[in-house]
């Protein structure tokens, strides 16, 4: 799961009135080489909710990626590179999801996140 | 009556029916977690009807052409803008199977995609076959429950729901899924298996029709069915702009008679043989959904919409 997936997946437990951003727990973290593509990059900045990707890669392991950031750093490769390596390089291969709220714990195998909820819960 | 209205979730849902919902998706996902290999293997990563010219003949390598039609004749049917400044960005596949869907309009419209299933073992095979065509970093995918989607509101410029919707047990939810993760402009797009319209003196299908189609349901893991009619009310009660549906049956009428060919050659048989009792039962029914189409019970139906700016 890369963090581009991260950054909209929330948790819509019954009652739940911010499900987003889910917590991380990571045991396994893969990097993977991906294309640099500007445009993408550029289209997804506008999509994104940056604070909730920041935490995500400090808590994969990535410390580079700016507190804050401006359309205009787009124009920055330096900024632009480091955007790419948090939203696309970083894979959490195995580990958990956590619900902010509830504290339910969703799992990730092989990558795929198990976002199903159990009948209470809907 | 309440059976149906149960169907379309137009009633509070019992516990008897939580846990016949609870079953149908178990159902549904072993359903696909055994036969998905099985269909990729004949049918490649397309787990849909192709869109086919009425009356034409073909052979099994034009099959693959057709669902990309499929997938193409949707598109337009829904008018989904392909300039760069107004084409989707962010594309969600409900009911994703093996990702086939996914990854062609992540291609199609050089963004991301993401796609739900039930089965843990489609989602980990799509996720593999996306990663072997190189748009791992385009496409993701997650086990989830179409009816509970694990998105946050308005976050799809695309919700495509190409051969699922025929799953979903509370049709109302699963519509108003599809509509709630919808951006602002965005365009929802159903591609279903729906029974014919209801006449206006009609308040269900005659008994004969409902015992064709419970047998089918029973091997495939369907819920009640519904019609088209039933679909365009939900979306107008929504408030969805430029709903349209259309009747595809005869654009589809050489699907079941070549699937039902490939199942009969040699690997078919053997690869049914090895795969498992709900494989086989799947295939034992093709036959009843030929009957099903040439009656004018079963319709292949689509229906879109937009969602208001």
């Amino acid at each position: 799961m890369r963090l581009l997936t991260h950054n909209m997946l929330s948790s819509n437990i019954k009652g739940v009135t911010n499900g987003f951003p889910l917590r991380i727990e990571v045991e396994k973290v893969v990097e993977k080489s991906v294309d640099f593509n500007p445009d993408f990059l550029k289209n997804m900045f506008a999509k994104i909710e940056y604070k909730a990707l920041v935490e995500a890669s400090r808590i994969m392991g990535y410390a580079e990626l700016p507190d804050h950031a401006e359309p205009s750093m787009l124009e920055s490769d330096d900024f632009l590179r480091k955007f790419h390596h948090a939203l696309m390089e970083l894979h959490l291969e195995e580990g958990t999801l956590v619900c902010p709220e509830t504290g339910r714990r969703f799992p990730v195998n092989k990558g795929v996140p198990n976002m199903l909820l159990h009948e209470d819960e809907v | 009556m309440a059976v149906r209205q149960a169907s379309l979730g137009g009633v509070d849902v019992d516990l008897e029916t939580k846990t016949n919902v609870e079953k149908l998706k178990r159902g549904i996902a072993e359903f696909y977690d055994e036969s998905s290999g099985i269909w990729e293997d004949i049918w490649g990563d397309h787990m849909h009807h192709g869109f086919y010219d009425p009356n034409s003949t073909i052979s099994l390598s034009d099959h693959r052409a057709a669902q990309v039609r499929m997938i193409e004749e949707a598109l337009k049917f829904a008018s989904v803008p392909e300039d760069p400044m107004k084409k989707p960005k962010s594309i969600v596949d409900v009911g994703c199977g093996i990702g086939g869907s996914s990854q062609y309009l992540a291609r199609k419209y050089g963004t991301e995609c993401t796609g739900i299933t039930l089965s843990p073992v489609q989602a980990e095979r799509a996720r593999a076959l996306a990663a072997a065509q190189g748009l791992e970093n385009k496409v993701s995918f997650e086990v989830a429950d179409a009816l509970n989607q694990p998105f946050p509101d308005g976050k799809f410029d695309l919700v495509w729901s190409m051969e699922s919707g025929e799953h979903m047990p509370e049709k109302a939810k699963f519509v108003n899924e599809l509509a709630r993760v919808a951006a602002p402009g965005a365009r929802i797009i159903i591609v279903t298996w729906c029974h014919r319209n209801l006449s206006s003196s009609e308040q269900s299908l005659n008994p004969d029709e409902n015992k064709l189609l419970d047998k089918i349901c029973d091997a495939y893991y369907l819920p009640t069915w519904c019609s088209t009619d039933d679909y365009v009310k939900l979306l107008q009660s929504l408030s969805l702009q430029d709903i349209k549906a259309a009747d595809w049956s005869e654009y589809v009428a050489p699907f079941w008679p070549a699937v039902i060919r490939s199942a009969l050659t040699w690997k078919g048989i053997t690869s049914l043989i090895l795969s498992g009792w709900k494989t086989i039962k799947g295939a034992m029914v093709m036959p009843l959904m030929m009957k099903g189409y040439k009656k004018g019970l079963i319709k292949f139906a689509i229906i879109t919409c937009r969602k208001p700016e």
